[in-house]
């Protein structure tokens, strides 16, 4: 049976195309289960927002629905996993708590009240934002001096009176950097527009894994106890590249990573990455949950950790088309290939 | 079928029929998660050990001395912190993978796998040998040492309480470190070893803060030479001020409790300690060695019953941390993943060239802070009644003194150490008053042992310092020589360029002391430190050019992280005049302190095209001594001082030399291995002058009239020059 690394994805990546994803959820219990507890918060219940008409950005990108949202559409998909072993799991950002559950480190239930829990605390303070941009070039060739370059702009501006922007996700070949409203606008004037779209801001998003959350994660410590949490069954990376094992993982200490550093300190998916492939040797990445737009960053993330000698997109594309080595569940055909 | 088969058969035979070794039962203050950690390192080591055996049958792995016996060593990681700075024997995987689950981001198996590889993308060595090593671990590379790495392990170790008081800008250890240094009992006997224990001790006996945890892994035997029953223990349980620990190495609930006592003793008493770990040694020494060629087949067998994993299994199932069936699992797991792991590492990319090998040699620049240098006011302090004859003529000695007074003003960072460098003042005074000036934190006088005094050096540059070491006397290099060649100079190389030890060794030498010594104290051999790579000979030959040579060495130290041997003749220091008494022309004014002789800048005296005498050092002297007689016969000279006798600074010679018709080369060194071969040689190569030599004779230095017998002369230089010239 081939083996793969599970890949949970972050906030972002449920849009109007994901609307119905729930319908493929494979446990009606459990999804029950989660509606029934957004019911008793006075929350929309997934499956009404999944069944939405329309897709609302101002409503389906709130920390307090995305997050409970996209967390049960990675676990539906890993329920939904075959013909593959799962070694390892990761994620990126919020799916640092998906990635919890499948691993089994958080029961599913228990993994709900974690995201949903951090969810709303982050919409309720909603502190700052995040902004992303490149520094790998469109051909996706590593670039360390530009990386170094956006950092340096990034640090002189949190110097400025007032501005505060500070690396919030290593994020393969982009950064999100995060920060208060001008420093966000200070780094879109200093740097110049790039593939048509980047600086991008995140609707919705807040200064997330900087020290502006630490409100927030003094919230999620007092509302969540460490009693939630157990023993993974699978490794687990983390957002430093460090691997949780099972029977080794001090609980104590995997619950004061995820409501503390975690939440305060920069993201390293890039990192994350790193430790899956080169611990792992996995014969394929799979990306859960719902949209696809993690793969790049997975793809860069593996050409910055020199993985099987690629070097460049071009490289990425001749090795995933020869024999895919990234599965996105997001996309039909991938998926089919998992399932 | 190989040993590494038969205990991997009886591995999984034996966990799955719970078919353990009698053992006892698990007791202490490891939490069962830690348990698991050190089962699941060991794993990850012995499948490591297994796997290098096999990517050296496949031609694909070139490294096959293995950790397997030694598992338990990765209890002893986790009584410690990531930032005790961690020196190992070869036999210390466990350990090394264990700490790296300490520090997140670490890609151990890879790493290590791309090592027995010799992978150019091993993070340690680059592809340039297989060691145990990491910067992000604190884990200076180490190799396949015979305890050549425990005397810069005490220097490390004293470097931290030095650090407290004085912090150098390139400091690496908190305050509370430890260091951590590790051997195996064969190697414990060795003159190197017994040294660093001797000089541990010492220093404690003495109450200085010697922060240091010695762990012997005692596998009883040093390839095929049993170590005698009880020696380890018997030997170092009543050492003065080294305290003893003992556990079993087998049993890791043993092994966590002990180091952890061992660790609280040297962190909290800052005084070294010796755990005594009980190993055993499965396999053989080496893949190539096959130990029952000399031990009875019944004894091997008698030993890998006593596999520590299965010792490990035993005591996880019966703490309850882990049942038996789920801890063959965790085993069978991780060989499969390490296998995989393996297949894609050694398909990295090698080390191909000369020049990538060797482009380690030298380490980086590293940023130093700018500094001014000391304000009028310390420099007057510093300096007293000296201040007040620094514009007059002085001799060698003297201005070598006030080169350090200003350089120790300068960088708060520079240290010396060595037998009498500090009360006493040196042998020959060099050093005189800078105990006073700088105190004896900063002058630090030795116990006798010239390993002990490198070991510190190289110990204390790898916290920040700049040492200056001296030895006393040229010859007493000699049975020190390896802390130089092995360690100090090989480091850099090693790790990539990401560890160094720079600093500036003085060496008081060579000959011509007018009846005095003898061999030991007119040593006029420095072939032992010509033929190291990435190590700077330097050798003045009078006072401006010692000062201003020592400043740039001092610099090469700082900035460029370079090994630097400073050789200073001694006949030379209290030398004051040249041709007639009271002539005064061999003392010179002491250069303003910013005045420095470029790395590679030879020195030029006259620009005759007759002749040029390429030399050094006393033959610089002696030189200058027999110029009137050799231009008064109607030979134009000149004298090149070469001053830099490793690398020799070849294009400057060439360029020095351009247009003379006849090179004498004047070397008081040896004929056979002495500096003149190597200048001969390039000179024959790169000049079409005509070609002679004068050199010291193949003989060691007699003591009373005959003391410069044996080496060149003004007279013999004269003759040679006439005769070069004819």
């Amino acid at each position: 049976m081939r083996k793969a690394v599970l890949i949970c994805p972050g906030r972002g990546t449920y849009t109007k195309t994901e609307l119905g994803s729930l319908a493929r959820f494979p446990d009606r219990n459990l999804l029950a289960h989660f509606d029934a507890r957004r019911t008793a918060l006075n929350q929309e219940t997934l499956t009404a927002l999944d069944s939405a008409a329309t897709y609302s950005v101002s409503k389906h990108t709130r920390g307090d629905n995305a997050s409970a949202l996209i967390y049960a559409c990675t676990l539906g998909d890993s329920l939904a996993l075959q013909v593959v072993e799962i070694v390892a799991v990761t994620g990126n950002s919020m799916g640092w708590y998906s990635a919890l559950a499948c691993a089994g480190a958080l029961t599913p239930q228990n993994g709900f009240e974690v995201v949903n829990t951090m969810g709303t605390l982050m919409q309720q303070s909603l502190i700052g934002g995040q902004i992303i941009h490149p520094f790998l070039d469109e051909n996706w060739r590593p670039n360390p001096a530009r990386r170094a370059e956006l950092l340096a702009i990034a640090a002189e501006i949190t110097t400025r009176p007032d501005h505060t922007l500070t690396l919030s996700i290593d994020l393969g070949g982009m950064l999100v950097l995060a920060g208060n409203e001008a420093g966000l606008k200070a780094f879109e004037a200093a740097v110049p527009p790039e593939q048509g779209r980047f600086p991008m801001r995140l609707a919705n998003h807040a200064a997330f894994h900087t020290a502006l959350q630490a409100p927030v994660a003094a919230q999620g410590r007092a509302a969540l106890p460490e009693t939630l949490f157990q023993q993974p069954q699978k490794p687990l990376i983390d957002g430093r590249g460090q691997i949780w094992w099972p029977g080794s993982t001090r609980k104590a200490a995997l619950y004061d990573y995820t409501l503390g550093h975690q939440v305060t300190e920069p993201y390293d998916f890039t990192a994350a990455i790193r430790s899956a492939a080169r611990e792992f040797a996995p014969d394929l990445f799979i990306i859960a949950g719902p949209g696809t737009t993690l793969g790049g960053a997975v793809a860069q993330s593996l050409i910055l950790s020199h993985w099987q000698g690629m070097a460049s997109k071009a490289d990425f594309q001749t090795r995933q088309t020869a024999n895919p080595l990234l599965v996105s569940m997001g996309l039909p055909e991938q998926r089919a290939l998992v399932t | 079928m190989g040993r590494s088969v038969i205990v991997h058969e009886n591995f999984l035979r034996r966990a799955a029929a719970r078919d353990f070794p009698q053992g006892a039962p698990p007791s202490g203050p490891l939490a069962p998660e830690d348990a698991v950690s050190i089962y699941r390192a060991a794993c990850t080591s012995r499948a490591l050990d297994r796997t290098s055996r096999e990517m050296q049958r496949q031609g694909k792995g070139f490294y096959t001395i293995g950790s397997s016996g030694h598992e338990g060593l990765a209890a002893v990681a986790l009584a410690l912190r990531p930032t005790d700075m961690a020196f190992l024997h070869y036999r210390d995987a466990a350990f090394q993978i264990a700490r790296a689950g300490q520090v997140p981001g670490q890609t151990i198996a890879y790493d290590m796998l791309l090592s027995f590889a010799a992978s150019s993308e091993d993070p340690i060595s680059g592809g340039r040998h297989k060691v145990l090593g990491s910067k992000a671990l604190n884990i200076p590379p180490q190799t396949s040492t015979i305890a050549s790495h425990l005397p810069k392990a005490v220097g490390a170790a004293y470097a931290i309480g030095a650090a407290k008081k004085n912090r150098p800008e390139h400091a690496e250890l908190p305050d509370d470190a430890i260091v951590y240094c590790s051997f195996g009992d064969a190697s414990a006997n060795h003159s190197t070893a017994q040294g660093a224990f001797n000089a541990a001790g010492w220093t404690a006996y003495q109450n200085l803060p010697l922060p240091l945890l010695f762990v012997c892994e005692d596998n009883g035997i040093g390839i095929s030479t049993k170590t005698p029953t009880g020696w380890i223990a018997n030997s170092f349980k009543h050492r003065p001020g080294l305290k003893y620990f003992h556990a079993n190495g087998l049993d890791i609930f043993e092994t966590y409790r002990t180091a952890q006592e061992a660790a609280a003793y040297v962190r909290t008493r800052r005084k070294p300690a010796f755990l005594h770990l009980k190993t055993i040694r499965l396999y053989g020494h080496a893949g190539a060695d096959m130990p029952t060629t000399y031990l009875p087949r019944e004894e091997v067998e008698a030993e890998e019953a006593h596999d520590p994993l299965l010792h490990m299994v035993r005591q996880l199932d019966q703490s309850g941390a882990l049942p038996a069936a789920q801890a063959l699992e965790i085993y069978n797991d991780t060989a499969d993943r390490i296998t995989r792991i393996a297949a894609e590492a050694t398909t990295r990319p090698h080390l191909k060239t000369a020049a990538e090998v060797m482009a380690a040699i030298i380490p980086p620049p590293r940023p130093c802070k700018p500094t001014n240098g000391p304000s009028a006011e310390a420099r007057a302090n510093a300096f007293g009644s000296d201040l007040k004859q620094i514009d007059e003529p002085q001799i060698m000695s003297r201005l070598i003194n006030w080169t350090l007074t200003d350089l120790m003003l300068t960088h708060p960072e520079i240290v010396m150490m060595g037998e009498d460098v500090g009360r006493k003042g040196g042998v020959y005074g060099v050093t005189q008053k800078l105990t006073q000036r700088f105190g004896q934190a900063r002058m630090i006088d030795t116990l006798l042992d010239e390993q002990s005094i490198l070991g510190l050096a190289i110990g204390m540059a790898q916290n920040g310092f700049i040492p200056f070491p001296e030895i006393q006397f040229l010859a007493y290099l000699h049975n020190a020589e390896d802390q130089l060649r092995g360690e100090a100079a090989t480091l850099p190389f090693f790790s990539n360029g990401q560890y160094s030890n720079p600093m500036v060794l003085r060496i008081a030498g060579l000959g011509y002391q007018k009846g005095f010594g003898g061999h030991f104290h007119n040593d006029n051999s420095v072939a032992v430190l010509r033929d190291i790579p990435g190590l700077i000979l330097a050798c003045p030959s009078n006072g401006a050019d010692a000062a201003k040579m020592l400043r740039e060495c001092a610099r090469l130290a700082r900035e460029e992280q370079r090994l630097v041997v400073f050789l200073e003749p001694i006949a030379l220091y209290p030398m004051r005049d040249l041709h007639t008494d009271k002539d005064g022309l061999w003392m010179q004014r002491y250069p303003a302190p910013d005045e420095t002789i470029p790395f590679g800048e030879v020195g030029q005296h006259g620009d005759g095209d007759d002749l040029a005498i390429v030399t050094f050092g006393n033959g610089n002297y002696l030189s200058h001594q027999a110029l009137p007689a050799i231009t008064s016969s109607g030979i134009k000279t000149r004298i090149i001082d070469t001053r830099w006798l490793s690398p020799l600074p070849k294009d400057a010679l060439t360029a020095a030399t351009k247009g003379c018709k006849h090179i004498l080369i004047v070397d008081e060194t040896r004929h056979s291995g002495g500096v003149a071969e190597a200048l001969m040689a390039h000179f024959h190569e790169a000049s079409p002058a005509k070609l002679a030599r004068l050199t010291a004779t193949d003989s060691f230095i007699a003591t009373g009239p005959a003391y410069a017998a044996t080496m060149p002369s003004a007279a013999s230089i004269t003759q040679a020059a006439k005769e070069l010239c004819k």
